[in-house]
């Protein structure tokens, strides 16, 4: 498997591949104005290639968390565009939007990510109910397999531990088979074992089911199950470690801690 | 620190805040509008009445001997006693009366409220200068106010028509008088003798006006005369205490209509008690994790509680101070209605202490009695919940409130029926106020089996945003049942009234086919009138067959006052009014009487008895029971033979005619309206038109009372927008993160829509469940009583049903728009 993605920060703008899950064209994106204006983005171009589990990493405040918004069409850019698949995020209004998150963007977020009147499966076949799609049931059921939470579909989400919640998230961002699964600190809120119940299920989702997984952490483990670690710092693709691990990441994090090296 | 607290919470949650406000400023403005509109027209009666009768030192008139009944005649020659007192400056007689002034556009000027006053004019009268003209002076001469004259189009030196108890009169306009203001009332003055002539009799007076010597007081003078007075039967009273009496019977009439109008304010604040009552609930659990932290940091359970109290406090001092603005322009509007539909009303509103003080306690009161409950929660909230990161209240079991709930709707259903016995009607109000908090404490446990069936459709409906809907409003049993009570107040109350306006027309529609034999009904459409004349000039109508003349009167036997209908051919009512005689004849003579089998049983009289009977005028007449007849809803419980009426009324008040002709039609009907035509005052009517006109008067009063309940719905309305807009904060992570995963926002919309769609028919079924009950006790109450016919009105009952659902739409309307507003990023990351 190979795993790059290109950085083409300043480069000319790269044609659409077949073989790009989704892909940001130097977008820019700021907070506030004047003296208190914050430079989040700053013209970050990368490409997300399909079957693969991209990490993205980088201190607080690097712009990891905006970037994958702006990616995933729930935030919007300054300049730049953004694809998923061959459409252009950034052009759609409102109500594609919320199609393009419903047919082709799964999301798991670092917290609540069920809604607590709905069961297990409820939840999980979500996205599916609010289009009025019928759930491919050997697909969906590949999915529940997987998560290994067959048994308590029937249950509430207050019935459930944070790291079944988070497996049921999991599987309610891959039930509908999107183009790209967008993870914001997936295993933030769990302990080590769940944390790594929640990865293991993801990187199988991609090795196994051939999805797109892209999750922002700033834990070094946790990076190490994806394909690939994109660092960002300061609003900028700063660099990329393919077939992370811990250690490797580990030690690329430590230089961002001292300021100067950034740059 | 606590006050800091409270204040700055006051300021965070303003919006939250406004809308429970809005809930206290309507029913605090209903309560301040109907105080001060009131107290300014009291205090214009005040004003005319402190006008009118100026220099009166003392009145002498009969006692009266029949409640409210007038009171008897004194005789002429009793002015020159009372002159010859000593201290007496002027004592001259006044003779009152009816008298309707006929405009140009043929219709009497006045009537329906305010009386159409005919008076004897005496030049010594101070209270009625002439502005233009003289005095009458000869029997066909008037003179009139000079408001009645604008009205009627009349100026001195026309004819006019002038309606009295009696043969109307055609007159001259010889004189306008400057009364001022009278408040709608009319005046037309004739000379002395042809006043007593028309509104009394030869010779007599209604009562001696008396002036007093300069220095001689009105009490001493008072004593004076009492001393000097022929009989025990006649009472002289101070110029002072006239004033007040004429002052207390407008007095009682607006506070009649104070009460009335109250009544109505404070279902309107008890329906935002429960608003209150559900915003601060809400309030508190959403804060919990906040009143833990203050509580782990040290605060004690009363500070909190104290801390929540003090913002309801806040709320109820903002509400009632808007509320009491409010309501003095809710009074200037209730003064352009009045004055829209002819009354006369000054400019300008009377402030007294009253709606001010009025106004704050029922505004913080309610809103503090309401806040109490949640209050008390709130110091309960453990500390360790600041900890946790699930802050929900512990769910607590519906049990206590299903015995609670149970305990107060059956003391209030006893007191309602109580109520309906016969014991003070306040009883019925309370049992139907127990009974709602009653249901209301029930209604959670209601509500989850109900809102599932309501539910139950959706989901196939409207997908996944109905299911969701459904979950959400069986989530907080709590909260969906108060914000459903509310609005089941009012539409338990809209569905009473019309059942039992169902039910009365239903009776009267019964009745009027049961008894109403005559083929027209001729009645005054205002005012009184002796139909003697109007019989005659119909007698001549060819095909009229029968010409029934009824007059109604009072009579007093032993303590009781009672009331009898009188004619002249009592036989005739077999066939006008089908009466049926159960024992005797109907042949009454001079002195006989019928009495209905009821009344004849419960009095213990039959056939052959004698009944003595006291008159208004003071005569006793022994009356002889000359027959029974079985219950009729027309005659009511007595008839009396004329001429005994007649011996002691000069003008008996006439109630109207029964004509049964050969052919009834359009041509005979026309031809008895014709014959009436000089008669501007009396209508003709069919059994269809009389029965339409019940109902239309039915119909009038439950309109009445719908729009004083409206704004209680209204208020509930309020209540369902503020409980949406705080579950929208409550669930805003909840709603990023639907949209997050797909929901559009016109889903988002409809799921708002459809809960608080399903919570609004909760409260419309409630209410129209609760409703149906009321009216049909309320019936079976009364029954015997005329309201013999139970008619439930199904489709106007659906109507408020469906009227609830639209109503549930309309409430969503914002908040639904604030949650597919909701930014998604911000939501997903809310707190």
């Amino acid at each position: 498997m190979t795993s790059s993605a290109r950085t083409m920060n300043g480069g000319p703008p790269a044609p659409a591949a077949l073989t790009t899950a989704a892909r940001a064209d130097r977008i820019s994106k700021a907070y506030g104005r004047g003296d208190a204006q914050v430079v989040a983005l700053d013209e970050v171009s990368v490409a997300l290639e399909r079957g693969v589990f991209t990490a993205i990493m980088g201190p607080s405040g690097s712009g990891k968390s905006t970037l994958m918004h702006c990616m995933a069409g729930l935030d919007s850019v300054d300049s730049g565009q953004v694809y998923v698949g061959d459409i252009e995020v950034t052009r759609l209004d409102d109500k594609r939007l919320t199609r393009l998150r419903r047919d082709r963007i799964g999301f798991v977020f670092q917290a609540f990510n069920l809604v607590p009147t709905l069961t297990a499966l409820e939840n999980i076949t979500l996205p599916l109910d609010i289009a009025g799609r019928k759930a491919d049931q050997a697909w969906l059921d590949t999915v529940i397999d997987t998560i290994g939470l067959r048994q308590r579909l029937e249950h509430r989400p207050s019935e459930l531990s944070g790291g079944q919640r988070q497996r049921v998230a999991c599987a309610r961002a891959l039930a509908s088979r999107p183009e790209i699964v967008f993870a914001d600190e997936p295993t933030g809120n769990l302990d080590s074992r769940s944390g790594a119940e929640v990865l293991a299920f993801l990187r199988n989702s991609v090795r196994e089911m051939g999805q797109t997984v892209v999750t922002v952490t700033h834990d070094a483990v946790a990076a190490a199950y994806a394909d690939l670690v994109l660092f960002l710092a300061d609003g900028r693709l700063v660099d990329q470690i393919p077939d992370p691990t811990a250690e490797k990441v580990l030690e690329r994090m430590k230089g961002f801690e001292l300021p100067g090296i950034t740059a | 620190m606590m006050v800091k607290v409270t204040l700055r919470n006051l300021a965070a949650h303003k919006l939250r805040l406004a809308l429970t406000a809005l809930a206290v400023i309507l029913g605090v403005a209903f309560v301040a509008g109907t105080l001060v509109f009131t107290d300014t027209t009291g205090r214009r009666f005040d004003d005319l009445f402190a006008r009118t009768g100026q220099g009166v030192a003392v009145k002498v008139r009969a006692k009266k001997v029949i409640e409210g009944a007038d009171a008897p005649a004194v005789p002429a020659s009793l002015a020159g006693t009372v002159a010859r007192v000593p201290g007496v400056a002027q004592a001259y007689g006044t003779v009152n009366g009816f008298a309707a002034v006929v405009g140009r556009n043929g219709e009497a000027v006045g009537g329906s409220g305010p009386p159409q006053l005919g008076i004897g004019w005496n030049p010594a009268d101070r209270d009625h200068p002439v502005t233009a003209g003289r005095g009458p002076a000869r029997a066909d001469e008037v003179v009139i106010d000079a408001r009645t004259a604008g009205k009627a189009g009349l100026r001195v030196g026309d004819r006019a028509r002038v309606l009295v108890q009696g043969p109307a009169q055609d007159v001259t306009v010889v004189g306008v008088v400057d009364a001022g203001n009278l408040m709608g009332a009319t005046v037309a003055a004739f000379d002395e003798a042809t006043a007593q002539r028309l509104l009394l009799r030869p010779g007599q007076f209604s009562d001696i006006t008396v002036r007093a010597q300069a220095g001689v007081g009105e009490t001493t003078l008072r004593d004076r005369i009492q001393r000097a007075l022929p009989s025990p039967a006649y009472e002289a009273i101070t110029g002072t205490k006239m004033r007040n009496e004429n002052e207390s019977e407008v007095t009682r009439i607006l506070s009649f209509f104070r009460t009335f109008l109250l009544v109505f304010a404070v279902i309107s604040i008890f329906v935002g008690g429960f608003i209150i009552f559900n915003t601060f609930s809400m309030l508190v659990a959403q804060r919990s994790r906040e009143l833990a932290l203050l509580r782990a940091v040290g605060a004690s359970r009363k500070q909190v509680t104290r801390a929540v109290l003090g913002e309801a406090v806040g709320v109820g001092v903002v509400g009632s101070t808007l509320g009491l603005a409010a309501g003095v322009g809710l009074a200037l509007l209730l003064q352009q209605l009045f004055r829209a539909s002819g009354a006369e009303f000054g400019g300008g509103l009377t402030f007294t202490y009253r709606p001010v003080l009025w106004s704050y306690a029922v505004g913080v009161v309610v809103t503090v009695t309401a806040a109490y409950f949640p209050a008390r929660r709130a110091a309960r909230i453990p500390p360790v919940a600041a900890m946790r990161d699930d802050v929900a209240m512990p769910p607590r079991s519906l049990r206590i409130r299903l015995i609670a709930g149970s305990v107060v709707t059956a003391a209030g259903a006893v007191l309602s029926g109580l109520g309906l016995g016969g014991a003070p009607i306040a009883l019925l109000g309370a049992g139907a106020a127990l009974v709602f908090v009653g249901v209301a404490m029930l209604a959670p446990v209601i509500g989850r089996p109900v809102v599932r069936v309501l539910g139950a459709a959706y989901p196939r409906l409207f997908g996944t945003p109905g299911r969701l809907a459904t979950k959400n409003a069986l989530r907080n049993p709590r909260r969906t049942a108060a914000t459903a009570s509310a609005l089941m107040i009012g539409l338990a109350l809209v569905s009473a009234i019309n059942v039992m306006s169902s039910s009365a027309k239903a009776s009267v529609a019964g009745q009027v086919d049961e008894v109403f034999a005559a083929d027209y009904m001729v009645t005054p459409v205002s005012g009184v009138s002796d139909p003697a004349e109007a019989a005659g000039a119909v007698r001549a109508v060819p095909g009229v067959e029968l010409v029934t003349a009824a007059y109604q009167g009072r009579f007093k036997v032993g303590t009781h006052a009672q009331s009898f209908l009188a004619t002249e051919r009592p036989a005739d009512l077999v066939r006008a009014t089908r009466l049926s005689l159960r024992s005797g004849s109907a042949d009454l003579g001079r002195d006989g009487l019928l009495l209905d089998q009821p009344t004849a049983t419960s009095a213990k009289v039959g056939v052959g008895s004698v009944v003595t009977a006291r008159f208004a005028d003071g005569g006793t007449e022994r009356l002889r029971v000359a027959g029974v007849y079985a219950k009729n809803q027309l005659l009511g419980p007595r008839v009396l033979a004329l001429p005994a009426y007649r011996a002691h009324a000069a003008h008996p008040a006439g109630l109207g005619l029964m004509i049964n002709t050969a052919r009834a039609g359009a041509a005979t009907k026309g031809a008895i309206e014709r014959a009436l035509s000089g008669h501007p005052s009396l209508k003709v009517q069919d059994r269809s038109d009389v029965k339409q006109d019940a109902q239309h008067s039915i119909d009038q009063f439950v309109t009445l009372l719908t729009v004083l309940l409206t704004l209680s719905m209204i208020i509930a309305v309020l209540g369902i927008i503020n409980t949406l807009a705080l579950s929208v904060i409550e669930r805003t992570r909840e709603i990023g993160l639907l949209r997050a995963v797909g929901t559009s926002r016109r889903q988002t919309r409809r799921m708002i829509r459809l809960e608080s769609v399903v919570i609004a028919v909760f409260g419309g079924l409630l209410g129209t469940a609760i409703g149906v009950v009321f009216g049909i006790a309320v019936q079976h109450a009364v029954a015997d009583r005329g309201l013999d016919v139970l008619s439930v009105p199904v489709p106007t009952l659906v109507a408020y049903v469906v009227l609830s659902a639209v109503i549930g739409v309309l409430a969503a309307v914002w908040p639904a728009w604030r949650a597919s507003r909701l930014d998604v990023l911000k939501a997903i990351s809310f707190e």
